[in-house]
């Protein structure tokens, strides 16, 4: 039949408005923001509409019912638990974003901070949705855009131009060579959705491996790596970071975390679910080589990042490389993710061989997969969410036009002067450590468990996977040092200039609020994990006929 | 009265995390209310402890139900919050909790399976511990009574958070709970050193004392993720994080490669003891740290020094302990080969090292609180040369070791509150003569130097002498165990040497004092320092005379150490175990009498499987010797 006229394509298409209605209400509410912005800037007026237009869209997430589109090979658009639970943070992110940025908010931009802060949640929630190379780039650049507009906004100083340009710049070049891979992909599959060039590939892959299929994924990695401050794509950060806007910079290093890990996650076919039968359904050859270069990424970035951040001595830059190392400690999910069908079926033969000494008789099965990898990085994303976003909120809070906090000397007695704000600042610093009882420890424990668990038998890496989880142990163990050293300017040092009171209290609510979040999670991480078990399923294996328990 | 004694367990954790909470609110009245709490925590313990003596001494006659495994060598907890058995008596206890944290699998929470729980309970390995804990709260309090000025609210929370972190990990039956509230006990112990230690090092101190943990122990959360994984059901392939049912998986694999050895296929029990190799170091990484063994003891003086003095009495009663519990409770169950292989020739010469190091180290100091940290890295030293022993005789005398140690080395920190008080100073060459001064002080310091000497009638002497009888078992073949005896003997005569000399440059000699902190004379004992002092010199003197009322207890628990420590001597000489008579192959009931009581000296027969299959099939040609 004629694909323009099949009756399930044409209902596939017309249903992709109503699978992204909360995006809609979000870039409404932006637009509105814009137009009216222009006669009435008001930061109170427009801190209001915004907030109503964040909830409004979560209703609306929540009230409608997302309807499966029949045909995947052409939608667009796919409302699976991953783009649900992407959605749900972006939405949550705009809306602790809102109170953060309270301070940074003044009449002459209110309208412009707020609409590209709604503009850039839609576009994070979009990223999750997207099963199409050009929905896909789009959604990334909804949430570039607005984010160059937002570190211009307030550039006053040289530093703060130095920074929206850097940005600027190198974020235009890394679209132009994710461009370059996505044309590479479409050339391979002559179609640009996700689906159709998933499927595609494995199948070539069956066959014989398409080294033009692993080019295009280099180039999406090398282009993703951008938005994850992979190294060596990280340059920008420690420049960006000191001299944006502490708000802008709490959104730069979540949102297109999240979006660039989801988008490469989605593009490696990681988050496409498995047909019965067949468990694994990778675009790539799971035993060596992408996991081999997603595992050099995660080992350089995780080191370079704490090593760096050991040198500084300013916080924003100290933040800056930790969020780098952090990016390294989250590539660990994608790499257990990509080699876990390797590991599962080879073990599946090893049992094979030994199942017959098993106690009692019974054929036993290889140890199921206990962490997906997947999972365990929507975990980690969210804890790094929260502690990052908790960081510059404290820093933005502290921050006066007279006082600013620059260096970590500025933050000496802390404790004492602020004993709100150093609380809190020192959760999200032992979170960041990944101290136990902490949102961090829970997101650092499943990748350490994914990192040992997935591949315990693989004949390509061998023992590589183990080795990954003692680096970034080594690794847990170097960050300690820098963010301690916060901890104990703040509470072990008396103060040297007295901070100033600052009145940004919206900001500081958002911090005590993540504060909040962050132990309540670390102390009883179950929902969230069960939220993220839901959004990533993890792969199982199918066990031998015979077995109850 | 069960169901109470679980609730009163959780209290005894519980009751230090809500003191830490509610202290700062308190202001000035925050020490009175501090006493308070310990005192009311150290009642909770107490009904605890009498309620689990009588649990451990039914244990050997009362086998639980709902367990089909019988002839493993699990432990076994009591009181276990959150028991999914029938509720009321003991009888359906299942030694199991529900309360769930994380799940790592989409099956519900309530059955077994890859689940972090709050896992807590008592055994006869930590029932005294625990009392440790509680006991040692009140001497440590006492002790920065007078000191203790700046902020007291914060000071006294932070301890009770260190109390709890520390009686948490001692009734840990989870691994991964264990290792959070390990973990947990460096925040208090960064913020009490750091914020209000006296010295201009505290920061250095703090930092040190952190960061040097923290790398250790998160090798450590590596190694126990590797236990874990590598260790699943052999039945269903599921990993457990509960300590019972991870020993049971250890043992149940190390039977099945073993039983492979013995028909002549080395391959899977070679492959089992390299991978325990690798997992006993990232193991032993932090808990070397923590104990510490030499060379990684260099926190320790740091810390110790600069910390204020009754969280230095904190810091070696109780966290000194973690890590020789953790050894206890983690290292030797779950990694027996390579404990058995490795432990007392590698680790073992280290401590031994250590004990004689320490000596002279202690010594050469001339500040008193500087020796008795020095004193107290060479006593722990023996403590893991008893531990690796990996006997009866050496278990019991390590676990009972930890308790006296904590007691008379924490006593001797307590008493340099004294002198802080009244001159702001320890060192040795500003003091002579106290003898006439302070009659009554004199009395209790020499008492408890002499119990951490091990003079005989004390503490010390009864499990020193325990672990030496564990090194020199006529049973283990090998020269490095009577050497390393020999070392840790000699350890004894220096202590001896130095503890003394001690005693002579500060109460002997002509009187030599530096000027008071006061304007008043400093009188002797007041009355809270009798409390606390004669307190601690009447409990050293309790545990020296009576020492089998805290061996009693662990028998049950030790035995099956000791037989797991058997088995593994066995597999790695590669010879066939002495099997003793067959085990009853009946599912359902015990097997045996006394099932966890050390019969003979042989080891216990592990055969039987779930089935009564087999578990260490009797194969025909044997390997080795």
């Amino acid at each position: 039949m004629n694909p323009l006229t099949d009756p399930s394509v044409q209902q596939t298409l017309k249903g992709v408005f109503q699978l992204v209605l909360p995006e809609i209400v979000l870039i409404g509410t932006a637009c509105v923001v814009f137009l009216l912005g222009c006669l009435h800037n008001r930061r109170w007026l427009w801190f209001v509409v915004s907030l109503l237009g964040v909830v409004a869209a979560g209703v609306v997430a929540g009230v409608v019912k997302p309807v499966t589109p029949p045909v995947m090979t052409v939608a667009p658009i796919i409302p699976d638990a991953t783009a649900a639970f992407v959605r749900w943070v972006a939405i949550i992110a705009a809306y602790v974003f809102l109170f953060v940025s309270w301070p940074e908010v003044d009449r002459t931009n209110a309208a412009e901070y707020y609409g590209c802060l709604l503009v850039a949640a839609a576009g994070v929630s979009l990223v999750g949705r997207a099963n199409d190379l050009i929905t896909l780039f789009l959604a990334l650049e909804l949430l570039s855009i607005p984010t160059y507009i937002l570190l211009y906004l307030p550039a006053r100083t040289r530093a703060n131009q130095e920074a929206a340009v850097k940005y600027f710049l190198l974020s235009v070049m890394s679209s132009g060579v994710l461009l370059f891979g996505f044309s590479y992909l479409y050339g391979l599959t002559g179609s640009t959705n996700l689906t159709a060039i998933v499927d595609g590939v494995t199948k070539a892959n069956a066959e014989r491996l398409s080294p033009m299929a692993l080019v295009a994924i280099v180039l999406v990695v090398a282009a993703v790596g951008f938005r994850i401050t992979a190294v060596p794509f990280h340059f920008y950060a420690p420049d960006v970071y000191e001299g944006g806007p502490a708000g802008v910079v709490a959104q730069l290093a979540v949102l297109p975390k999240i979006a660039g890990f989801v988008a490469l996650a989605r593009v490696l076919g990681l988050l496409t679910a498995p047909r019965p039968g067949e468990p694994f359904h990778l675009p790539f050859e799971a035993g060596t080589q992408v996991p081999l270069l997603l595992w050099l990424l995660a080992v350089v970035t995780m080191s370079v990042g704490n090593v760096l951040a050991l040198l500084q001595d300013n916080v924003r830059r100290m933040l800056a490389y930790s969020s780098v190392a952090h990016g390294g400690y989250m590539l660990i999910g994608l790499v257990v993710a990509s080699s876990l069908p390797d590991a599962v079926t080879h073990q599946t033969m090893t049992v094979g061989r030994y199942g017959a000494m098993g106690v009692d008789g019974t054929i036993s099965t290889p140890v199921l997969a206990a962490v997906g990898g997947v999972e365990a990085l929507l975990v980690y994303l969210v804890a790094y969410g929260a502690m990052t976003i908790g960081a510059f909120a404290v820093v933005l809070y502290l921050t006066t036009p007279d006082r600013p906090v620059e260096s970590i000397d500025d933050l000496a007695g802390l404790g004492r002067s602020h004993p709100v704000s150093a609380a809190t600042m020192a959760v999200f610093l032992f979170s960041l450590i990944g101290l136990p009882a902490t949102a961090g420890f829970v997101g650092k424990f499943l990748l350490f468990v994914g990192a040992f668990a997935a591949p315990a038998d693989t004949p390509a890496m061998r023992n590589l996977y183990q080795s990954l989880a003692v680096v970034a142990a080594v690794n847990a163990a170097v960050g300690a040092y820098y963010y301690l050293r916060v901890i104990g300017v703040m509470y072990l040092r008396s103060p040297i200039r007295p901070p100033v009171s600052s009145r940004a209290v919206p900001t500081l609510i958002a911090a005590v609020a993540l504060a909040g979040f962050t132990l309540f999670f670390g102390l009883y991480p179950q929902p969230l994990i069960k939220a993220a078990r839901k959004a990533a399923p993890v792969p199982t294996v199918t066990k031998p006929a015979g077995e109850t328990k | 009265m069960y169901p109470t004694f679980r609730i009163l367990l959780l209290l005894v954790v519980l009751l230090p995390l809500a003191a830490a909470v509610v202290l700062p609110l308190c202001g000035r009245a925050a020490r009175r209310v501090a006493l308070l709490v310990s005192l009311l925590h150290l009642g909770v313990t107490a009904a605890v402890v009498l309620g689990a003596l009588q649990a451990l001494a039914l244990r050997g006659e009362h086998v639980l139900p709902g367990r089909d495994v019988t002839s493993y060598q699990l432990f076994q907890p009591e009181f276990v919050p959150g028991d999914p058995g029938v509720g009321g008596a003991g009888d359906g206890a299942t030694g199991r909790t529900r309360w769930t944290l994380l799940s790592l699998t989409d099956a519900p929470v309530d059955k077994p399976g890859p689940h972090v729980q709050f896992f807590i309970g008592v055994d006869g390995l930590n029932v005294w511990l625990v009392a440790l804990c509680s006991v040692m709260m009140v001497p440590a309090i006492l002790a920065s009574w007078v000191a203790a000025t700046d902020r007291p609210g914060g000071f006294y929370g932070w301890m009770f958070l260190l109390q709890g972190g520390a009686v948490g990990a001692f009734l840990s039956f989870d691994v991964i709970l264990f290792y959070v509230f390990f973990e947990l006990t460096l925040i208090p112990a960064f913020f009490l050193i750091g914020g209000w230690g006296a010295g201009s090092g505290r920061r250095d101190a703090a930092r040190k004392f952190f960061l040097y943990t923290l790398a250790g122990s998160l090798l450590t959360l590596v190694g126990v993720i590797g236990v874990v994984l590598t260790n699943p059901d052999p039945r269903s392939g599921a990993i457990t994080f509960s300590l019972p049912d991870l020993m049971m998986n250890v043992q149940r694999g190390l039977d099945l490669a073993f039983g492979e050895f013995l028909s002549g296929n080395p391959g899977p029990l070679a492959a089992k003891q390299d991978l325990q190799f690798w997992l006993f170091v990232c193991l032993m990484a932090g808990f070397m740290v923590k104990v510490p063994v030499w060379p990684f003891h260099t926190w320790l003086p740091a810390a110790y020094n600069e910390a204020p003095v009754g969280v230095t009495v904190l810091l070696s009663a109780l966290l000194a302990k973690l890590g020789t519990f953790g050894i206890l409770r983690f290292v030797l169950p779950l990694t027996p080969d390579a404990a058995v292989a490795y432990g007392l020739p590698a680790v073992g010469t280290l401590a031994a090292f250590g004990i004689v190091y320490g000596a002279f180290c202690a010594y050469g100091q001339r500040d008193v609180k500087l020796m008795i940290a020095y004193s107290s890295l060479s006593h722990l030293g023996f403590l893991v040369l008893g531990l690796f022993a990996f006997n009866t005789e050496g278990l019991s005398g390590a676990v009972l070791h930890m308790v006296n140690h904590g007691v008379s080395t924490g006593a001797m920190f307590a008493l340099l509150a004294f002198l802080l008080d009244r001159y702001r100073t320890t060192d040795m060459r500003q003091f002579g003569g106290l003898m006439g001064r302070y009659p009554g002080f004199a009395f209790l310091a020499f008492v408890l130097a002499l119990a951490s000497i091990g003079l005989p009638g004390l503490n010390n002497f009864v499990s020193e002498m325990l672990m030496l009888a564990g090194l020199y078992d006529a049973r283990i073949p090998g020269m490095h165990r009577p050497g390393l005896a020999v070392v840790a003997a000699v350890g004894i005569l220096l202590s001896a040497w130095y503890m003394l000399t001690m005693l002579q440059r500060v109460f002997f000699n002509p009187l030599r004092e530096p000027p008071a902190t006061g304007p008043q004379t400093p009188t002797d004992l007041t009355r809270h320092e009798l409390l606390a002092f004669g307190g601690l010199a009447a409990l050293c003197l309790l545990l020296g005379l009576f020492p089998q009322t805290l061996i009693g207890p662990m028998k049950a628990d030790v035995a099956a150490l000791d037989a797991i420590g058997d088995l593994a001597r066995d597999r790695v000489a590669g010879r066939r175990p002495d099997l003793g008579p067959p085990p009853s192959l009946n599912t359902t009931g015990p097997t045996g009498p006394a099932p966890k009581g050390k019969g003979g000296g042989e080891p216990k027969g592990k055969g039987g499987g779930p089935k009564g299959g087999g578990g260490m099939p009797p194969p025909a040609s044997p390997k080795g010797e």
